[in-house]
C-alpha cells in the first residue's frame, strides 16, 4: 500500500555531475542561486539557460525529471507571472482592457521573475538529483565543520540527518506491514469523514512509534557497542577530495559571473 | 468451506523490474486440517498467506472461498477477513490500545458485534490461549513479557473467531517453554475445528502438528504431501536449502548404518523401535 512512495529524488548515475564533490556540488548550487538574482536583464537569462542545459545534458538526468521537480512549483509560478504582469507599471502601454493596462516593463518584470523561479528550481534540483542523500549531509557536515569553533555540533547534525535519511524506508515497510495487520483485523483506513479517519489511524500509529523507539533504543545500543563517541577524532572510509572536475566546474561557474557582472562595470 | 487457488500468480513492481512473488499456485485448502507452509526466505509464503483473506489480490488466477471468488467486484473483503484469521510474524508489534482487553476487542468491535457478544468473546479467547482473564485484562498489553504479548496478540485474532486461521511464523523469537505453549494453543484449536494454516522454519514443529506440508520455492508450489511423504525426501528438501526433522535425521541415518525401522519418524515410535532393535537384534545390530 505504502511502497509505491518514491523516497527523496535521487536518480542514480555516472555522470561527470554525479561524481563532483558533493561539497563542490552544494557551493556550486548556492553560487548559481546567487547568479540568478544577479542578472540584470532578461537577455542575460540566455547564457544562464545554455549553462543550465549543459549542466543537465552532462549529468544524464531524463529531461521528465527535471520537468517533474517543476511540476508543483506551477501554481506559483502562474501567481507569479500574473501578479507581475498586471501590477507592474512603466511608461510604454501595450494593450488596455477597460481598467487594466498591460505595461510592457510589467511583461519583462513577469518574465524575469518567472525564469527566475524556474532556473532556481532547477538549478537545484540538479544537486539533489544527483547526490546521494548519504552523500549530500556528508558534503554539509564537511562544510559545516569550521562551525565546530563556535560549538555548532555539525558532525552530530550530519549524523542524526543520515540515520533518519536511512530510517524511512524500514518505517514506511514497518507502516505498511502494521497497516495490514490491523486491516486483517478488521480495521478501516480508507471510508469515512476526515475525524473518523484520523481516529482510524491510532492503530497504525501507535505501533509505529514504539517501534521507531524501539529501533533507536537499539540503534544507539549497537552504535555504543562500537565505541561510536560522537565526531572527536573519527576518521572516515571514503575521504572527499576535490579532483580536477571539480575546479573545471568553479571555472566554468566564475566564468559565468563574469558574463553577467562584466557589462556593470564596462558600460 | 475449503479455500482453493486457481492459477494464482502475484508480480509486484519495485522500480523498473517486474519480481514474480507467486508463480501459478493450484491448491486447496481442506476444512479442518493443519496445513503447513515451508520454504527459503523470500519462497512466497507470506505473499500466499495475505492472498488467502484478501490483504493481496492475484495478478492473474482465483482465491475461492466456498466457491466464490473473494475478489470478485462487489465482494466484502471485511467480512472476509473475519473469516480467514490473519496472524503476522511478530504480531505484538501491531498491539496499541491501553488495555489487554481493549485490544482484544479490537476486532469484534470492527465487526460491529454488540457489547455483551464482544466480552464474551475476549473472554473465550484469552481462555483459548491460556491467559488469566483477571489477571491480565486490565494490564497494559506493553508492560506484558514476550511470550504473553504474542499470546494476547493471537487472542485479537481469535476473538473474531475465524474458521479459518492463518499464522506467518508464530513462534519466531519465542523461548522454548513460550513456543510450546502457543504450538499447543495452535494445536488445541485445530481439533476444535478451526483449519490452520501454519508457515513455520522449525520443521520439528511442522512434522510434529501438521496433518498436510505444502513446499514453495521461487513463488512455486513444488511439493504437496504428508509430513512423512515430504520429510522422506531430504535431498530434494536440501537442494532447496530447506532442513529436515531432527527424528528424520536420525532415522534417515539408522537406515544408512543398516538399521530398517520401517515407517517409524515420530520421536516416541522411533525411540521404542529403536530400543526393539537393538533388544531384539542384540549381536549383529551393536
Amino acid at each position: 500500500m505504502l511502497r509505491d512512495i518514491t523516497l527523496g529524488q535521487y536518480y542514480p548515475g555516472d555522470s561527470p555531475i554525479h561524481r563532483l564533490d558533493p561539497r563542490a556540488k552544494i557551493i556550486l548550487t548556492f553560487l548559481f542561486i546567487i547568479l540568478v538574482f544577479l542578472v540584470p536583464s532578461l537577455w542575460f537569462y540566455i547564457p544562464i539557460a545554455l549553462y543550465l542545459v549543459l549542466a543537465i545534458s552532462l549529468s544524464k538526468l531524463p529531461l521528465r525529471m527535471m520537468l517533474r521537480s517543476l511540476k508543483p512549483m506551477r501554481i506559483l509560478l502562474i501567481i507569479t507571472f500574473v501578479l507581475n504582469l498586471f501590477f507592474g507599471t512603466g511608461s510604454r502601454e501595450l494593450l488596455r482592457l477597460g481598467p487594466i493596462v498591460i505595461w510592457q516593463e510589467g511583461l519583462l518584470q513577469a518574465l524575469v521573475f518567472s525564469f527566475r523561479l524556474v532556473f532556481l528550481v532547477t538549478g537545484s534540483s540538479i544537486l539533489t538529483l544527483t547526490t546521494a542523500p548519504v552523500t549530500l549531509t556528508d558534503g554539509l557536515e564537511r562544510l559545516a565543520s569550521p562551525l565546530k569553533i563556535i560549538k555548532f555540533p555539525a558532525h552530530e547534525m550530519a549524523m542524526m540527518m543520515t540515520i533518519a535519511l536511512r530510517f524511512i524506508p524500514t518505517l514506511i515497510e514497518e507502516a505498511d506491514k502494521i497497516m495490514k495487520a490491523q486491516t486483517a483485523r478488521g480495521a478501516d483506513f480508507e471510508t469515512g469523514n476526515l475525524l473518523a479517519r484520523a481516529r482510524a489511524m491510532i492503530p497504525l500509529l501507535v505501533p509505529l512509534f514504539i517501534s521507531a523507539f524501539r529501533r533507536a533504543g537499539d540503534l544507539a545500543m549497537a552504535m555504543e557497542a562500537r565505541c561510536y563517541r560522537g565526531g572527536e577524532g573519527r576518521t572516515r572510509l571514503h575521504k572527499l577530495q576535490y579532483t580536477r572536475r571539480d575546479l573545471i566546474a568553479f571555472l566554468s561557474m566564475a566564468l559565468m559571473y563574469a558574463i553577467i557582472l562584466l557589462p556593470r562595470f564596462i558600460f | 468451506m475449503p479455500i482453493v487457488l486457481e492459477q494464482v500468480s502475484h508480480h509486484y513492481r519495485s522500480g523498473p523490474q517486474t519480481t514474480i512473488a507467486l508463480d501459478n499456485i493450484n491448491m486447496t485448502i481442506k476444512d479442518g486440517e493443519l496445513l503447513a507452509l515451508i520454504g527459503h526466505t523470500g519462497s512466497g509464503k507470506s505473499t500466499l498467506a495475505q492472498h488467502l483473506n484478501g490483504l493481496l489480490e492475484p495478478s492473474s488466477g482465483r482465491v475461492l472461498l466456498d466457491g466464490e471468488d473473494i475478489n470478485q467486484k462487489g465482494a466484502s473483503r471485511r467480512a472476509l477477513r473475519f473469516k480467514v484469521g490473519l496472524v503476522f510474524q511478530y504480531p505484538e508489534h501491531q498491539l496499541f490500545e491501553e488495555t489487554v482487553y481493549k485490544d482484544i476487542a479490537f476486532g469484534p468491535k470492527n465487526m460491529g458485534l454488540k457489547d455483551e457478544e464482544i466480552d464474551l468473546r475476549v473472554k473465550n479467547a484469552m481462555a483459548q490461549v491460556g491467559l488469566v482473564f483477571d489477571e491480565i485484562q486490565g494490564r497494559s498489553p506493553f508492560e506484558l513479557s514476550g511470550g504473553q504479548m504474542r499470546r494476547v496478540a493471537l487472542a485479537g485474532v481469535l476473538a473474531m473467531q475465524p474458521r479459518v486461521l492463518v499464522l506467518d511464523e508464530p513462534t519466531a523469537g519465542l523461548d522454548p517453554s513460550a513456543r510450546d505453549f502457543l504450538l499447543g494453543d495452535i494445536q488445541r484449536l485445530n481439533r476444535a475445528g478451526t483449519t490452520v494454516v501454519l508457515i513455520s522454519h522449525a520443521m520439528d514443529d511442522v512434522a510434529r502438528l501438521a496433518t498436510r506440508v505444502a513446499v514453495l520455492e521461487k513463488g512455486r508450489l513444488v511439493m504437496e504431501g504428508t509430513p512423512v511423504d515430504i520429510f522422506t525426501q531430504q535431498e530434494k528438501l536440501s537442494s532447496m536449502g530447506l532442513d529436515i526433522p531432527e527424528n528424520f535425521k536420525l532415522a534417515a541415518e539408522l537406515r544408512k548404518a543398516g538399521l530398517n525401522l520401517d515407517k517409524h519418524y515420530q520421536t516416541q515410535e522411533l525411540a521404542d523401535a529403536l530400543a526393539e532393535a537393538i533388544k531384539g537384534g542384540g549381536g549383529d545390530a551393536a
